[in-house]
């Protein structure tokens, strides 16, 4: 608040009560959009603690005592796909970030006959939609053998992770200052040097929102999951989800419960390293570098 | 993250680009051997999982394909099916609505950007857009499924609500019923302000110049007409992006669709992606699903070259600037 009255004072006294009273009205507004916004969230996690006979008493009000033992019951059921979808988002995100960051590096640091057509191709693929795939990828799979596997989870998503992890690594690596890579040439350091002392270590906030993205496509993705898992014990958080949700459809506490359990690491996450999470976001638009 | 923030300058940057690192004549064939083998992996993985599938699905999608066994060759069979498949066609009909309700609906971000950076107070700013975009942390199926619950006939907020202020006449099965399940649909995640477009406009606005603003008010605009005047044609080449986003995301909607209505009731909410899927899983008709994702991605490639094109004319004037 300090910054608004010195700003304010700064102004026609005359203005000055208008202008505040506008401030206010603008954060009324906002605040009921915040509000509207968040309501589903807080109704879920109001409702995580009721019993179905609380539910039915009071619908909207929070009551007490607040039922953790919902918590319980969710947790047991949701861990195995909380497991599934780190394993399967890391994997993903240690592939696609060794890949992303050579092809990045290559296509942005060497002068080779082929560069602006195998850049050109990646670029391409970002206008494929990945459910042009989904069919022959599937039987492809079905082939393979290797549906009901966390290989075939991985699959789809260092695919399509590969394609933006090396459009925004190449746009970042050419933004760092060549004089770097001259005095670490006149050093006498190879080209894997430069990748390994220089170019890792600067890309790592790049890499950082690389892997954010990641995981968060993994999470979120729901097609793939329910088309080539059966096993539920192999399912991923989406589907895992779904397949919760008719199990506990009519025991609301516990149901939500588990909705609330699905989403907080990936909200605690969001809200600590946002920056990186919007950078990343952001960074795969074109012309946004 | 200093470093990102940190771009060169254009005329660096392009004496950057043009460079190789150290023209070393002599070692030049070995070298390109060592470039290629770094690129292998991603050649290999897109070639693989990217390209081969996509091109085979336009092959067998002129073929009665039966995966594992003996396929048959159609010709245009399939596609002639395709033009008089009426629920096909439907499919996209929903698209429409949805991709004009998407557009729409810009109005909510738009309006929350421009009032947030009309706060004076630098802590009220961030604080307001954290919280207004926390809701993209959420994972999509959650805010499906708690929707999904809003809706539900008997304990669903939406009609606990009406019955709650005397109007229990007004209830619905929001999702079953043919005349609202589209809508259900497309009020999911309102007021729609957690999303890219909010962050474009929000991050747009806050790069316009301050000169700008300061000539802009000592000319006497106001701010409806800095709005009119400055600020949307300051922001014509990312709506130019944000449009072009829209129209590949429209087309592969389907998942919302799937968790609450899977496409019904009596296909009223049926999408292609759903009908692709159906037709595959559910009809095992592998040649007729590749022949309807085929389609689908020679529509999405045409369409999104075409909204390229347009946003690229009518931004012709105002791209000079680098924001």
């Amino acid at each position: 608040m300090s910054t608004v009255t010195t700003r304010l004072a700064q102004q026609q006294p005359g203005k000055m009560r208008s202008r505040s009273h506008l401030q206010v009205g603008i954060k009324a507004v906002l605040i009921l959009l915040v509000v509207v916004s968040l309501a589903p969230y807080v109704f879920m996690v109001i409702t995580s603690g009721k019993t179905n006979q609380q539910f039915a008493d009071s619908f909207w009000a929070p009551v007490f005592p607040f039922h953790f033992e919902n918590y319980a019951v969710a947790w047991n059921q949701i861990a195995p796909y909380l497991g599934n979808t780190f394993y399967v988002a890391i994997a993903s995100i240690i592939l696609i970030a060794a890949i992303g960051s050579v092809a990045g590096f290559v296509l942005s640091r060497f002068r080779f006959r082929g560069r602006g057509v195998v850049y050109a191709l990646v670029l391409a693929l970002m206008a494929v939609p990945g459910i042009v795939n989904l069919i022959p990828l599937f039987i492809m799979m079905k082939d393979f053998g290797i549906l009901n596997t966390y290989v075939v989870l991985v699959v789809p998503y260092v695919a399509g992770g590969v394609i933006l992890g090396t459009v925004i690594m190449r746009n970042f690596i050419e933004s760092i200052p060549q004089s770097i890579y001259d005095a670490a040439r006149i050093d006498g350091a190879s080209n894997f040097r430069l990748y390994r002392s220089i170019t890792l270590p600067l890309s790592l906030p790049v890499l950082g929102s690389i892997a954010l993205i990641t995981l968060s496509t993994v999470w979120n993705d729901f097609f793939w999951p329910l088309l080539v898992i059966t096993d539920d014990s192999l399912r991923t958080m989406s589907v895992g989800l779904q397949f919760f949700q008719g199990q506990n459809a009519i025991e609301y506490g516990p149901l939500m419960a588990g909705y609330f359990l699905a989403s907080l690491p990936l909200v605690i996450l969001f809200t600590f390293l946002s920056k990186y999470f919007l950078a990343g976001v952001q960074g795969g638009l074109p012309g946004a570098h | 993250m200093a470093l990102t923030k940190e771009r060169p300058l254009a005329a660096e940057r392009a004496s950057v680009a043009g460079r190789p690192p150290s023209p070393r004549r002599t070692t030049r064939p070995q070298f390109r051997i060592t470039v290629w083998l770094a690129l292998l992996p991603l050649i290999a993985v897109l070639g693989a999982f990217a390209y081969f599938p996509a091109l085979s699905s336009i092959f067998w999608s002129f073929f009665n394909w039966v995966p594992a066994g003996v396929s048959t060759f159609l010709g245009g069979a399939n596609y002639a099916r395709m033009m008089s498949d009426d629920t096909w066609w439907h499919s996209f009909g929903n698209l429409g609505i949805i991709f004009v309700f998407n557009l729409a609906s810009w109005i909510l971000p738009l309006l929350a950007a421009e009032l947030l950076v009309t706060l004076k107070s630098d802590r009220w700013q961030y604080v307001i857009r954290t919280l207004l975009i926390i809701p993209m942390a959420f994972p999509g199926v959650v805010t499906a499924l708690i929707w999904g619950f809003f809706y539900d006939p008997n304990a669903g907020l939406f009609n606990q609500f009406l019955r709650a202020i005397g109007l229990k006449a007004f209830e619905q099965n929001w999702t079953g019923s043919p005349s609202t399940a589209l809508v259900a649909l497309l009020l999911v995640g309102f007021p729609f302000i957690a999303g890219l477009p909010f962050l474009i406009f929000y991050q747009s606005l806050q790069n316009i110049p301050k000169e700008v603003l300061e000539a802009a008010q000592l000319d006497g605009v106001g701010r409806w007409a800095r709005l009119w005047r400055i600020d949307l044609p300051l922001m014509v080449s990312q709506i130019r992006i944000l449009f072009f986003l829209v129209v590949v995301a429209t087309l592969q909607y389907g998942f919302v669709a799937f968790v609450l209505t899977s496409g019904g009731p009596d296909n009223a909410t049926m999408v292609p992606v759903l009908y692709i899927i159906n037709q595959a899983f559910s009809a095992g008709d592998w040649g007729y699903a590749a022949t309807l994702s085929t389609t689908l991605f020679a529509i999405t490639l045409a369409l999104s070259l075409f909204s390229l094109f347009i946003g690229r004319r009518s931004a012709g004037a105002n791209d000079g600037g680098e924001m």
